[in-house]
């Protein structure tokens, strides 16, 4: 429970680092989704069910601190969690290349949802949107792939110093 | 139950829970389209308990940022002028202090004129943070209902329109921006009193929507509130043309547009609190109307 409670402290930080620390960058529209890698690290360290829990409340925090009104990422964060639950043990995930490729592709992936859910609800035509998936989704996705090795090297480092066992709960089943 | 069953049970007992979750998340999705009004108690809640952190956060960055570039500048300085003395360093220190002091000060002057100016019901309020999703286009700020601040209340500066209240917490509100999708405002062009509808288009763009195609627009024509809808009093700047579009058939012809306020370096903002009355029909309609409902009286 205790590890439970720390995790959603350590993704109430990341999400008021996301909407204050990476918001002060110069180049503003690209940001990494510290979020969305932290969502995927839950997929690797956390059981199904506490951590699909989890991966719910992010995107409910995101959804309430966003111009979004419908609550897309609770819906959204949930899907990533499960889908990258359901990849991390078909696939090697040590690598640093691997887990930028990871990151990337669910950024993407999960943009696409996005734009689709935005389209189905909010009566925008997707043609509006289109053209941010190449100008703006895309090197954002990247940049995601780009830090999401750093970043979960220090939820890595950071888990083991917190937890002293590093192993635990990797391969738990909920 | 038989114990077959309970086995059965416990085979699909993750896929169970992860169909309830997904469901969970769309029946929410759901519930939040029909909302109409301000936020739910547990949102409100969970703002409360985030935003404080939040304002927080951006006080130390503003802090070590201000002390980041002040000292910089201060060790460029030193480098460049290795022969100055230490007294001048020092001077040149206070000098940034009062300078910061005084930019402060001349902000805070325009607002107050602004505000004067323009609307006594307005509160000013400082933004606390950006919004976390690149998607959507917010800002939270530290006013919320217990200050009277309501959904749909119009957020304005002193170089124009900011955009809405979208969410409302007691103490935080969230501001949809008007470079946001879902926004949408009422606007005129100021040169040809052309009617038109601000929409947002993402990054730090808009879109004029239903402007007529018979009308003159050009770039460079600054566009600004009608007034009509009710939020936003008349007249204030929205932005300026960037681009016009007349290609294609149909009624409308579209154009683009630069937002007159910096919205990705806002720190202050002004809330209207009172809806700006809609402007009433002309003496002599007023009389007309008057004599009808006389003739009307009279009849029965």
């Amino acid at each position: 429970m205790k590890r439970f409670f720390l995790v959603l402290f350590a993704g109430i930080f990341l999400l008021i680092l996301q909407t204050t620390w990476l918001s002060s960058f110069p180049v503003q529209r690209m940001r990494p989704d510290l979020l969305l890698i932290f969502t995927l690290y839950l997929a690797f360290l956390f059981p199904p069910i506490l951590g699909g829990i989890l991966a719910f409340f992010m995107g409910y925090l995101l959804d309430l601190f966003s111009g979004n009104t419908f609550g897309f990422y609770a819906f959204s964060r949930t899907l990533v969690f499960f889908a990258a639950q359901f990849l991390k043990e078909r696939f090697y995930l040590e690598g640093f290349s691997f887990q930028g490729v990871f990151a990337f592709l669910f950024s993407f992936l999960e943009g696409g949802l996005i734009l689709l859910l935005i389209n189905a609800f909010q009566s925008i035509p997707v043609g509006n949107l289109y053209s941010a998936l190449f100008t703006f989704l895309l090197p954002q996705s990247f940049l995601t792939g780009l830090v999401s090795p750093l970043v979960f090297f220090l939820f890595q480092k950071a888990r083991s110093s917190l937890f002293r066992q590093p192993e635990q709960g990797v391969n738990a089943r909920g | 139950m038989r114990i077959r069953d309970f086995f059965l049970f416990r085979r699909y007992s993750l896929f169970i829970f992860i169909t309830f979750l997904l469901l969970f998340a769309l029946v929410l999705m759901s519930l939040r389209a029909k909302q109409r009004k301000g936020m739910e108690f547990f949102d409100a809640l969970l703002m409360e308990f985030c935003a404080p952190l939040q304002k927080a956060s951006t006080v130390v960055i503003q802090t070590v940022q201000g002390t980041f570039q002040r000292y910089i500048f201060l060790v460029n300085l030193e480098k460049e002028n290795r022969m100055l003395k230490q007294r001048i360093a020092e001077l040149q220190e206070e000098n940034h202090g009062a300078k910061e002091v005084k930019l402060a000060f001349d902000r805070l002057k325009q607002l107050l004129q602004f505000r004067e100016k323009n609307s006594p019901s307005m509160i000013g309020a400082e933004v606390i943070g950006q919004d976390p999703s690149s998607w959507f286009k917010s800002v939270t700020i530290d006013k919320g209902e217990r200050d009277g601040v309501k959904k749909g209340m119009a957020v304005i500066s002193p170089a124009g329109v900011i955009g809405q209240i979208l969410k409302t917490a007691p103490h935080y509100a969230t501001v949809l921006l008007i470079t946001d999708y879902n926004s949408a405002i009422d606007s005129i062009v100021q040169r040809t009193r052309a009617k038109a509808i601000v929409e947002g288009k993402g990054e730090n763009r808009c879109q004029l929507k239903y402007l007529l195609r018979t009308e003159e627009v050009a770039v460079g024509d600054a566009v600004v509130t009608s007034g009509l809808a009710g939020n936003f009093p008349k007249g204030l700047m929205v932005g300026e043309i960037k681009k016009v579009d007349k290609k294609g058939h149909g009624v409308f012809q579209s154009a683009e547009l630069t937002p007159s306020v910096d919205l990705a370096k806002l720190e202050e903002v002004f809330v209207i609190m009172e809806p700006v009355p809609v402007p009433a029909p002309p003496k002599e309609e007023k009389t007309k109307e008057e004599k009808t409902k006389k003739t009307k009286k009279s009849k029965k």
